[in-house]
Parts: C-alpha cells; sequence; structure tokens
C-alpha cells in the first residue's frame, strides 16, 4: 500500500485564472507533500500573432504594432524597435531624442517596479504596502502622462527619433516627482528588509544561486539577485545609456529578499538619471528622416525592459514591409530559469515565487467601446479602429 | 576583454564544426553549422566554456521568391527554400549566433534541452510556430496555439495566409 502510494503523482493545477498577477497562465506542479518535484507551463492565452502580423504591415505600422506587444513595459519594445529600424536603415536619431528615449524609460522602469512591489506584497498577504506602492504609483504615472499623454502606451517613438520634447515646467514637475518617489523608496526599503513578517515570506526563499542563474540565462533584476552582472544598459548601450551611464546594481543572496532589494535600488538609480537627464538634456532636433523602403539586412536590437533583457531579431527584404520580426520578451527567460529552480520549494511558496520575477503576460487583442450615452458595447477589429482614425483625424 | 576579444573566443570554440561565419553588424558573428553538430557545438560553447547564455532560438522561413516579370508579385516556390534555426548566444556587447539550415522536407534537430532545461521554451515556440521537429524535446504540448490548432500547420511558415473559417478556435 505503502509502495503504491509513493509511485503516484500528484499534479496541482494553477491557473490559466490568476495564477500570480491578474494574467492568464497555466501551470502544473507536481509535488510530492509539499515538495513541488515538477513544473510545467501553458501560455499563450493571450497570444495575439504580432510576430505574423507585423511582416502584413509596413515598418511605420509596425511601430505602432509592437508597442502594444506589453502593457506594462510599452516604450521599451518601441525603442527596440525604433533602434532596430534606424540600424537597419544605418541612421541614427540625434542626441536629444536619444535623451529622451532613455528618460521615458527611466520613468517606464519606475512606475514597472513600483507595481510589481505591489502585486508582489499583495502576494505574500501585505495588502498595506501594495496600496501604498500602488499610490504612489500615480506619482510617475501622472508625469508619464504630462510628457507623453498617455498613461499607458506612451508613443513617445517615431522611427528617427521622438515626438515629444520637454519644456521647463515639466522639468520642474519631474524633479518634484522624484524628490517625492525617492523618499517613499527609502521607506519602502527599510520595510521589506526589516519587517519580520514579511521577510519570513522572501528571506531564503527561491533561492537561485549565481551558478544556476548563469548557465538557465536569467535575466534583468531576477538574474541581478542572484549575483549575475548582466544589464543591457551597462553591457551594450543604447539610445541615450553611452553619455547618461547607468550603475549596475546586483545582490548576492538570490532569494526573493535580494529581489526586492535590486529592484527597489534601481529605482534610485532611475530617479538619479531622471535628475541628470532633465539637468543637462541636450539641445537640437527631436527627429531624422528615415526611408519608407529599409534596406536589406538582418539586426539584433537588444534593450533592458524592466524585466530584463529584451530582445529583437529584425530581417528586412529590403521592401517597405518586414521579412520577420522575431520578439523574446524577458518573462520567458525567467519563466524557463524559475521553472527549473522552483523544483524542491514549498507548493505554498509558488505564488510568490513566480510573481519574484515580475511575470508578464500581455495584453488584449481588441478594444472595446462602451458608449457612455447608449448601454450598448462594441467590439471593433483592426479595420474599424483604423476606419475610425482616418474619420476623426479628417 | 573587449567585444571582439570575445567573438575571437567564441569562434575558436566552435571552429571544429564551423562551415562558414558572416559578420551582419560589428559586435555579432553568424557561425553557420551542420545540425548534426548542434549539441556538441552548444555543449562547447555553454556547458565547458561558459561563454555567455542561450539569449533566444529564432525560427527563421526563408522561402524562395519567384518575382513574375508582369505584375512584379513576388511568389513563393514550395519546392525550394529553406527553414533557419538561429541559437544566439549573448555575452555583455558580442552576439554569437549558431545558425543551422534546414530543409523543409527534413526539418529536424536534436534537442539541446538535455544540457539547458530553460531552452524547452524557445523549442517548443519555434515547434510551434515556424515547424521545427526538436528530437527528444522533453515537452511537445502546445505552448501558445490552441489545443484544436489542425497539427502541421504553422503560422510562421510564408505560404500561412489564415486558417479556413470552419476551423478556427
Amino acid at each position: 500500500m505503502e509502495a503504491k502510494q509513493k509511485s503516484e503523482k500528484f499534479i496541482v493545477p494553477i491557473g490559466p485564472q490568476h495564477p500570480a498577477l491578474k494574467e492568464p497562465g497555466h501551470f502544473e506542479f507536481t509535488v510530492d507533500g509539499e515538495i513541488v518535484t515538477n513544473a510545467t507551463a501553458r501560455l499563450g492565452f493571450v497570444h495575439r500573432g504580432m510576430e505574423k502580423g507585423v511582416e502584413d504591415r509596413n515598418w511605420t505600422q509596425g511601430l505602432y504594432l509592437m508597442e502594444r506587444v506589453c502593457g506594462i513595459c510599452s516604450h521599451v519594445h518601441a525603442m527596440a524597435y525604433a533602434l532596430g529600424v534606424e540600424k537597419l536603415a544605418n541612421i541614427q536619431a540625434p542626441p536629444r531624442a536619444q535623451a529622451i528615449r532613455e528618460l521615458v524609460a527611466e520613468l517606464e522602469r519606475i512606475h514597472s517596479h513600483l507595481l510589481w512591489l505591489g502585486v508582489a506584497a499583495h502576494e505574500g498577504g501585505f495588502d498595506t504596502l501594495f496600496m501604498f506602492s500602488w499610490r504612489d504609483r500615480e506619482t510617475v504615472m501622472d508625469l508619464l502622462e504630462t510628457i507623453t499623454g498617455n498613461r499607458v502606451n506612451y508613443s513617445a517613438n517615431v522611427l528617427g527619433g521622438v515626438k515629444i520634447d520637454i519644456n521647463d515646467a515639466q522639468k520642474d514637475a519631474l524633479r518634484r516627482g522624484m524628490d517625492f518617489l525617492e523618499e517613499r523608496t527609502k521607506h519602502y526599503l527599510k520595510v521589506v528588509t526589516e519587517d519580520e513578517t514579511f521577510l519570513g515570506r522572501t528571506r531564503k526563499i527561491g533561492v537561485m544561486t549565481f551558478e544556476e542563474a548563469t548557465l538557465l540565462g536569467a535575466i534583468g533584476p531576477t538574474g541581478r539577485a542572484s549575483g549575475v552582472q548582466r544589464d543591457v544598459r551597462v553591457d551594450s548601450p543604447y539610445a541615450g545609456y553611452p553619455d547618461f551611464p547607468v550603475n549596475i546594481v546586483t545582490s548576492d543572496a538570490g532569494d526573493l529578499e535580494a529581489r526586492f532589494v535590486v529592484r527597489i535600488k534601481e529605482l534610485y538609480e532611475s530617479y538619479r538619471l531622471v535628475r541628470e537627464i532633465v539637468d543637462h538634456l541636450p539641445g537640437g532636433d527631436l527627429t531624422v528622416k528615415v526611408p519608407r523602403r529599409i534596406p536589406e539586412g538582418e539586426v539584433i536590437s537588444r534593450v533592458e525592459a524592466p524585466r530584463g533583457e529584451l530582445f529583437y531579431f529584425m530581417k528586412s527584404n529590403g521592401t517597405d514591409k518586414p521579412e520577420r520580426i522575431k520578439v523574446r520578451t524577458p518573462s520567458l527567460c525567467n519563466w524557463g530559469s524559475v521553472l527549473t529552480t522552483a523544483i524542491g520549494h514549498k507548493l505554498a511558496d509558488m505564488p510568490m515565487i513566480l510573481a519574484g520575477i515580475d511575470p508578464c503576460f500581455s495584453c488584449n487583442d481588441r478594444l472595446v467601446m462602451i458608449n457612455g450615452k447608449k448601454t450598448e458595447t462594441q467590439v471593433w477589429d483592426w479595420e474599424d479602429l483604423r476606419q475610425y482614425g482616418i474619420e476623426y483625424y479628417k | 576583454m573587449d567585444t571582439q576579444e570575445l567573438l575571437q573566443q567564441a569562434l575558436e570554440i566552435v571552429k571544429e564544426w564551423t562551415i562558414e561565419v558572416s559578420q551582419p553588424e560589428e559586435n555579432r558573428r553568424d557561425i553557420y553549422i551542420e545540425a548534426r553538430d548542434i549539441k556538441p557545438a552548444v555543449k562547447a560553447l555553454l556547458i565547458d566554456n561558459h561563454w555567455g547564455y542561450l539569449s533566444a532560438i529564432t525560427g527563421l522561413d526563408s522561402p524562395d521568391y519567384q518575382i513574375d516579370e508582369e505584375t512584379k508579385e513576388r511568389k513563393i516556390d514550395p519546392d525550394k527554400g529553406k527553414l533557419e534555426v538561429l541559437y544566439h548566444f549573448c555575452n555583455r556587447a558580442a552576439i554569437a549566433t549558431l545558425r543551422v539550415r534546414l530543409p523543409y522536407t527534413d526539418a529536424e534537430i536534436d534537442s539541446i534541452c538535455e544540457m539547458l532545461p530553460s531552452a524547452s521554451f524557445y523549442e517548443r515556440e519555434a515547434m510551434e510556430l515556424i515547424g521545427v521537429n526538436f528530437r527528444n524535446t522533453p515537452i511537445t504540448d502546445h505552448l501558445i496555439l490552441p489545443e484544436n490548432w489542425p497539427a502541421g500547420v504553422y503560422p510562421l511558415r510564408k505560404t500561412f495566409k489564415g486558417l479556413e473559417k470552419k476551423t478556427q478556435g
């Protein structure tokens, strides 16, 4: 009887509804008592076929499509794409545009890390921290709206530069915002490193050693929390990063606490960079002209998204449409490493370990429009939306 | 070590399997190898010499386009052309890509999951979307496409123009 029980596997399915964040993904954990012995994932619940879709659109339309790959880090996708196209066309955006790209990227990192801090705190049962960090996140969301006009898909990039400029009033607002957030962040660092109950959920939990992280290709704050010195902003600076360099933040602990500490310390770096860019913004133009047809070639464009290295492989066939765009988002990399290291941990720690890599599943593929006056709800497809845009701006 | 030295080091490591090398960008080398050599080459690069990390696997469909003289339309010759699998390894700013060409009729390559379990995601993605068969890959369930997706239909192939209405999920 006992022998039979030992040979039976018990599989706990988690998801697709709300496995860690309020986004869909399905995981199957094989358990032996409380201990996880195997872990697999099934993604694709929000797969929209964008890599295929972009092959049927021209290079400019592609920019707007790729910006919508992710709702949290939309700017880095547009930036990676725009930088790739500029490399293919052998042109460079002006210094002022590159600095503004970096500025928006760092603001986006601030919003993303604060968002994650709240979500991870919530998973650990610390809802007060969740409420506070999301309240403070509104500061940076308002700043992003002030300078780009949008809270989510900022649409700051165009091929060959940016379409937004920063004026003095906005600079002041940015300085004030950073001062406020820096004070708050000091408090958060204290909380996540000193609060006994919370440390019970994070210290020495979900440890990924340096060797594992290096081999499995863990990237971004997840890798850096295990002491891996990988940051595209440092290794291969792009956009404004050669002029406004960033200091890499790492920790050797490799546990969940280290992932909190690394992300929070990266916030300080982002505040510093935002201030520096605002104080020393280069003058000059915002854009250069980009040809409609992009010369034949293949480039790889890498940028550091809030979650880690974002990888674009882009192939042009010499026409006005891309031949192939391959996107590898940081979450995919980190899923691989975290599911491998999940083995041997307690099932009860899985939500925190999953949330620990800051997973991102992407968003909707259609627009649902709720008309204020009438009570009907309409679902629009791409063509309706396009037509609406044309009519609106006529 | 600077970027060029790192790239030189990578070229040395996989020298015995190399067919040809190209330099698409300053910080990149594309190293063409045979499909049968993928496991030893990855082992030498990643496991034995710890050169960088596997950043992504790109599946690429390179069909043979025929340009119609009159209409200027590009048509695909279904019998010619090839698939390509690109293993991108990053080490600081340097990117070494192991490139394997595969014919449509025999689009098979050994899985590298044995050495690198985290490659499973990339292999599953390439398997579903571009139709490369990874021999001995541990998980073959759908990662991205729906369960009722027809077998043998690969959306990222250039010949794919959409499913028939009745089979749409």
